[in-house]
C-alpha cells in the first residue's frame, strides 16, 4: 500500500493588504494511503472545508498558505502543476448537488465536458456515460442524460456527481459533506455506494462531516479538527470506541442516540472559539473541563498506541 | 387519564399547483389524527416532504386545514381572530429551525422576547423582570439581552428564541427542527435545555424533526411520517425496538448503523399481514415482526415413522358435480404445508411456498386447541378446578365479564359476552382484540394490553347456555393458568406438551406488550410437530406408553358437548349435531371427527376411525367463509377414505 497523500504542517492564513486577519488552519496533518478513508470530523467552522480547499489548490488570493502537501508521485503540489491533476487525479464531490450542477445546461452536457478534458473521443462518450452512471446504481441513463438538475432528486443529483467525479479514474476523492443536504435514507444509500465504489476502483478517499456518526461508517482513520488543528486522530474504530481528547468524548457523549437510553447528554459548554482572534495554548481549554495552568501553551502530540491526541491531561 | 391538550382529529391539507397550465392538487398531509397528551413530548419523525412541518402549521394555527381540525384544551382555534381565540392562542408557544431567521434582526434580544409580553402588560417593569428571568432560565447572561441576532451564536440565538417561546407561558410548545442548524455540541445543550424546562414550567412539547436520533431522544412517543400519512406512531421504546413499518425499520437501521436481521416485504402493514397476499410470508415470520416467546423443542424428539402411501397423492375429492384432483384442491386452498400421519406413520406431507418440513407457521386459533390440552393436564393434576369462577382466581377480572363465569364454560364457549368475533369489522371487538395483543396497529398509538383489555369485556346473558365462539375467552384462560401456576404461558406448554409429546422443532408464541402470551393464536410451529400433538391425543393422550394428557380428557373431548347447550347455525349447517368442547371443534359424524381450526386455514383434524391425523397450514385470503369450510372438511375426509 503505498500512501496516497500527506500533508504536513498546513497553515493558512488570510490577510486584508499586508495585515493579517485570521489564521483558520494552525498546522494540520494528514496522510491517506491509497484504497483508504480518512474522515475529518469537527463543528462549522473548525477548518474542514479549508483543508480540503487548500489540497485542490483553490484558496482564494487573500489566503497564503504554509507547509507540505504531497500527492503520490507528483510529490510536492504546486500551484502550477495543479492544472492537471485537479479534477483529474484529485475529484471532489460537494455537499449540496443542486448548487454544484450548473442549472442550464443537461446533466450529460456537464459530464460530456468533463470527459472531453479527459480526452475521451467523441464516439465513445455516450457508452461511457451510459456505463458510469449504471455503475453509481441509476437506471434509465438516458434519461438523466437528457435531464437538467431540476428534474433529478437530491440523491439522483448527488449519485451523477459522483458518476462525474469517477470519470477520470481519480487517484484521490475528496468527499465534502456528501450526504448533509439528503434525507437520512437517501444518505445512508450514497455512503455505501461510495464504499462500493472506493473497494472497486481503489482510490484514497478524504471523507469531511460534522457528523460523526456519518464517518464513523465510511472511514479507516478519523481526524478530529478544533479550530484548525487536528486534535486527535487513530483508526475509526479507537477513537469512536476509546477517544482520548475531552472534545472528541464530549463530541461523542453530545450524540442523541434512538438505541441509548434517554438521559442528559454530556453538552460541551459554550461553542467553537472565533478565529478573529489569536489563539494561544490549546484552543480547547476554555470548554473543557480538565483544563490547567499547562494548558496555557501549545499541547504536544501525545501517542497512544495507534491514536495520536493533542492534549496536555492525556497521560503519557 | 391524563389530560388531553391538543386533538387533532382528520386533518388534511391539500395545495393547488399550477404546472404547466393545469392545476394539480397535492395533499401534503393526508387524513392524520394525533392526540398530545399534558406533560409529554411527541415527536413527528419524516423525511423533507413528508407533510411534518404542514401538520405542524395546521396543528399550531399557523395556516389551516383543508379538512379536519385541530382541538387545543377542547377548543377549536377557529378562523376568525377574536379574544376567544387570542386566549386560546396564548396557550401555544413556538419554536423554529433557523433561529437568526426567527429573530428580527433589527431588535434588541431584550426587545424581541419582550414583544409577546406587551400585548399583555403595560407595566415596563413587570416586563423587565419576566425578561431577566426567562434570560436566565435559557443560560443567557443579562448582558447579553442589549445585543442583536447578529452579535449572537446560533446555538444563543435559539436560546433566544425558546426564551420568546416562554414568554407567555405557554401549556403546549412547537419545536419545528429545534436543533437543525445547531452543532453537535450546542444541539446537545439545546436539547438539555428544552428537556429541564419541561420538567420545571410542565410544558407538552410538539416536536417535528428528521432526525430520529433526536426525537427519539426527547420524546415519549414517537409518530412516523411518510407522503402525509401517519405510517406508524407508538412509545418511543416500542418503535424503537419493535418497528413496525418498514420505511420505520429502514430509518432505524440507517440511524442506528446496524443492520437488522430480517427485512419485511415492502407492502407489509400491520393492520393486513393476516390477509392474503401479504399472509403467505407472514405466517412463517411471525417472529420478524411481532415480539415472541420462545417453546424449545424437545430433548427426545419422536422421530416419525415414514410409510409414504402414494395413493393419497392421486387421489380425489368429490366436490359436486365435480370430482377434483387433489393437487389442485391443496393449490385452491392456499396450502402452505399438510402432514398425514396414519396409525402413527407419516403417510403424506407436502410443502409449498418455501415451507420445509421444520418451518414454522402460524396457527392462528389451532392454538386454542393446544390450550385445550393444557387444561386437561393441570385440571387432572388438581392444579385447578374448572367449576370455579375466574374471579376465584384472578380478582382483577372481577368487574369484567369473567368476574361470574367458570373456567370450563371459558373451555367450551359458552360464556355470555358482547363480543363480535367478525375478522372483517374493524370496529368489531375482535379488531380490538388484535390492538390489545398487538396484532394491528392501534390508531391513537396507546396500546392497551391484553389485560387491561380483557377487563373491559361486559356480559350480555347468562353463562352456560349457548355457544358462542370468543377469541378473548381464550387469552382469558391463558392469563389465568400462568397466574395460578406462577409460570409463563409458553413454559407451561412446553413443559406439559412440547417437552413430552417430542416436538423436533421449537414453537413460538406471540406476546402482548406486557409480556403475556397469546393464547387464541399466537403459537407458530412446524406441520409435522402440530401432526404429532394430534396423534399423541388420539393415542388416549399418549406417546408410546407415556401418558402426556389425561385419557379421560381426550375422552370427554370426543364426546362433544351437551346437547342443552344451544349450537351455533353455522356449525351445525358444516356438521349436523357438532359442538365445541374444550376448545375442540366436534364434528358428531359416524366417523367421530374432532379437529381444531384456524381462520385463514390451519387445521388439525383426527379421524379415530382410521386412526388418520392430518395437519394442514395455509395463507388463504380471507379469513373464513363456508366454501372454505365445507372443502377443507371435504378434503380431509376424502384423504382418511383413501385407506378405509
Amino acid at each position: 500500500m503505498s500512501t496516497a497523500i500527506r500533508v504536513s504542517d498546513l497553515r493558512v492564513d488570510f490577510y486584508r493588504g499586508e495585515t493579517l486577519v485570521n489564521s483558520p488552519l494552525r498546522g494540520i496533518n494528514l496522510e491517506i494511503q491509497s484504497g483508504e478513508t480518512l474522515g475529518i470530523v469537527g463543528e462549522t467552522g473548525c477548518g474542514k472545508t479549508l483543508t480540503a480547499t487548500a489540497i485542490m489548490g483553490l484558496l482564494p488570493s487573500s489566503a497564503r498558505q504554509r507547509g507540505e502537501i504531497e500527492f503520490g508521485k507528483y510529490g510536492a503540489l504546486k500551484p502550477e502543476s495543479m492544472q492537471n491533476i485537479r479534477g483529474a487525479e484529485i475529484t471532489m464531490i460537494f455537499q449540496n448537488p443542486q448548487s454544484a450542477f450548473n442549472p442550464i445546461f443537461t446533466i450529460g452536457a456537464q459530464m460530456k465536458l468533463v470527459a472531453q478534458k479527459r480526452n475521451f473521443g467523441r464516439a465513445e462518450i455516450p457508452a461511457m456515460l451510459d456505463q458510469i452512471l449504471s455503475s453509481v446504481g441509476l437506471t434509465d441513463t438516458k434519461r438523466i442524460v437528457s435531464s437538467y438538475p431540476h428534474q433529478l432528486s437530491g440523491g439522483m443529483l448527488q449519485r451523477c456527481m459522483i458518476a462525474m467525479a469517477m470519470i477520470s479514474n481519480p487517484k484521490l476523492l475528496i468527499a465534502d459533506e456528501p450526504t448533509t443536504a439528503l434525507d437520512a435514507t437517501i444518505g445512508d444509500q450514497v455512503l455505501k455506494l461510495i464504499r462500493d465504489l472506493q473497494e472497486r476502483e481503489g482510490f484514497a478517499m478524504l471523507f469531511i462531516s460534522h457528523d460523526i456518526t456519518a464517518v464513523a461508517k465510511v472511514a479507516d482513520h478519523i481526524s478530529v479538527i478544533y479550530a484548525g488543528r487536528v486534535i486527535e486522530n487513530g483508526p475509526a474504530g479507537d477513537v469512536m470506541k476509546n477517544p482520548y481528547h475531552p472534545y472528541t468524548q464530549g463530541l461523542l457523549g453530545a450524540i442523541p442516540s434512538a438505541s441509548k437510553a434517554r438521559g442528559a447528554l454530556t453538552a460541551i459548554p459554550g461553542s467553537v472559539p472565533s478565529l478573529l482572534r489569536d489563539i494561544t495554548g490549546c484552543s480547547f481549554a476554555p470548554r473543557c473541563g480538565k483544563s490547567s495552568s499547562q494548558c496555557a501553551q501549545e499541547p504536544p502530540d501525545v501517542e497512544m498506541d495507534e491514536q495520536k491526541v493533542a492534549c496536555w491531561m492525556v497521560k503519557q | 387519564m391524563t389530560e388531553l391538550m391538543m386533538e387533532i382529529s382528520n386533518v388534511s391539507k391539500t395545495f393547488s399547483v399550477r404546472h404547466s397550465g393545469k392545476v394539480h392538487e397535492i395533499t401534503a398531509v393526508d387524513n392524520v389524527s394525533l392526540s398530545l397528551y399534558k406533560g409529554e413530548v411527541l415527536g413527528v419523525v419524516g423525511e423533507s416532504g413528508s407533510g411534518k412541518s404542514t401538520l405542524a402549521r395546521c396543528a399550531f394555527g399557523i395556516s389551516y386545514p383543508t379538512q379536519g381540525e385541530t382541538l387545543i384544551l377542547g377548543k377549536s382555534l377557529a378562523k376568525k381572530s377574536n379574544k376567544a381565540t387570542q386566549e386560546l392562542r396564548s396557550n401555544l408557544g413556538y419554536v423554529f429551525q433557523d433561529p437568526a431567521g426567527s429573530i428580527n434582526p433589527r431588535m434588541t434580544v431584550r426587545d424581541a422576547i419582550a414583544e409577546p409580553l406587551q400585548l399583555h402588560s403595560k407595566d415596563q417593569k413587570v416586563i423587565s423582570a419576566r425578561v431577566a428571568f426567562l434570560l436566565d432560565r435559557v443560560g443567557l447572561a443579562d448582558s447579553q439581552s442589549r445585543r442583536k441576532s447578529h452579535e449572537l451564536s446560533g446555538g444563543q440565538c435559539q436560546r433566544v428564541a425558546i426564551a420568546r417561546a416562554l414568554s407567555t407561558n405557554p401549556k403546549i410548545v412547537l419545536l419545528d427542527e429545534p436543533t437543525s442548524s445547531l452543532d453537535l455540541s450546542v444541539q446537545a445543550q439545546i436539547l438539555n435545555l428544552l428537556e429541564e424546562l419541561r420538567r420545571d414550567f410542565d410544558l407538552t412539547y410538539f416536536m417535528i424533526s428528521h432526525n430520529l436520533d433526536v426525537v427519539s431522544h426527547l420524546s415519549d412517543r414517537v409518530a412516523v411520517m411518510k407522503d402525509g400519512k401517519i405510517i406508524e406512531v407508538g412509545t418511543t421504546r416500542k418503535v424503537i425496538d419493535s418497528p413496525q413499518h418498514p420505511f420505520t425499520q429502514e430509518l432505524i437501521r440507517v440511524y442506528s448503523g446496524i443492520e437488522p436481521s430480517n427485512s419485511l416485504p415492502t407492502n407489509f402493514h400491520l393492520d393486513t399481514w393476516q390477509e392474503g397476499p401479504l399472509n403467505t410470508w407472514a405466517y412463517q415470520n411471525v417472529a420478524k415482526f411481532l415480539p415472541t416467546r420462545n417453546i424449545p423443542a424437545s430433548h427426545t424428539p419422536q422421530v416419525l415413522e415414514q410409510q409414504i402411501d402414494d395413493r393419497i397423492g392421486v387421489s380425489h375429492m368429490d366436490w359436486q358435480p365435480k370430482k377434483l384432483p387433489l393437487g389442485q384442491v391443496l393449490q385452491d386452498l392456499h396450502t402452505d404445508s399438510i402432514v398425514v400421519l396414519r396409525k402413527g406413520e407419516l403417510v403424506f406431507e407436502e410443502y409449498f411456498n418455501g415451507m420445509s418440513k421444520s418451518s414454522p407457521h402460524l396457527l392462528q386459533s389451532v392454538s386454542k386447541s393446544i390450550l385445550g390440552g393444557l387444561y386437561g393436564k393441570l385440571i387432572d393434576e388438581g392444579e385447578i378446578d374448572s367449576s370455579h369462577t375466574f374471579n376465584h382466581f384472578l380478582p382483577e377480572l372481577k368487574n369484567s365479564v369473567y368476574g361470574s363465569a367458570t373456567i370450563q364454560q371459558a373451555l367450551d364457549m359458552t360464556i355470555a359476552v358482547q363480543f363480535s368475533e367478525d375478522y372483517t369489522d374493524p370496529n368489531s371487538e375482535m379488531a380490538r382484540l388484535d390492538e390489545a395483543i398487538g396484532w394491528r396497529s392501534s390508531p391513537d398509538g396507546r396500546e392497551v394490553g391484553l389485560k387491561s383489555y380483557l377487563k373491559t369485556l361486559k356480559t350480555n346473558g347468562t353463562h352456560g347456555k349457548k355457544f358462542q365462539y370468543c377469541s378473548a375467552n381464550t387469552d382469558a384462560l391463558a392469563w389465568l393458568i400462568s397466574e395460578v401456576t406462577g409460570k409463563p404461558y409458553q413454559d407451561l406448554i412446553s413443559e406439559f406438551i412440547w417437552q413430552p409429546m417430542g416436538a423436533s422443532n421449537a414453537a413460538t408464541i406471540t406476546i402482548d406488550r406486557d409480556g403475556l402470551s397469546v393464547g387464541n393464536g399466537g403459537i407458530s410451529c412446524s406441520a409435522r410437530d402440530l401432526a404429532l400433538f394430534g396423534q399423541m391425543l388420539l393415542n388416549h393422550g399418549c406417546r408410546d406408553d407415556v401418558q402426556v394428557l389425561p385419557a379421560a380428557w381426550v375422552d370427554e373431548t370426543f364426546t362433544g358437548a351437551s346437547p342443552e347447550v344451544d349450537s351455533a347455525d353455522y356449525l351445525q349447517a358444516l356438521h349436523p349435531g357438532g359442538s365445541y368442547k374444550n376448545q375442540w371443534w366436534v364434528t358428531n359424524s359416524p366417523q367421530r371427527e374432532i379437529y381444531a381450526v384456524g381462520i385463514y386455514g390451519q387445521y388439525l383434524w383426527l379421524d379415530p376411525s382410521t386412526g388418520t391425523v392430518i395437519a394442514k397450514m395455509s395463507s388463504i385470503p380471507i379469513p373464513v367463509d363456508h366454501v372454505h369450510s365445507r372443502m377443507h372438511v371435504a378434503l380431509f375426509r376424502a384423504i382418511c377414505n383413501v385407506d378405509r
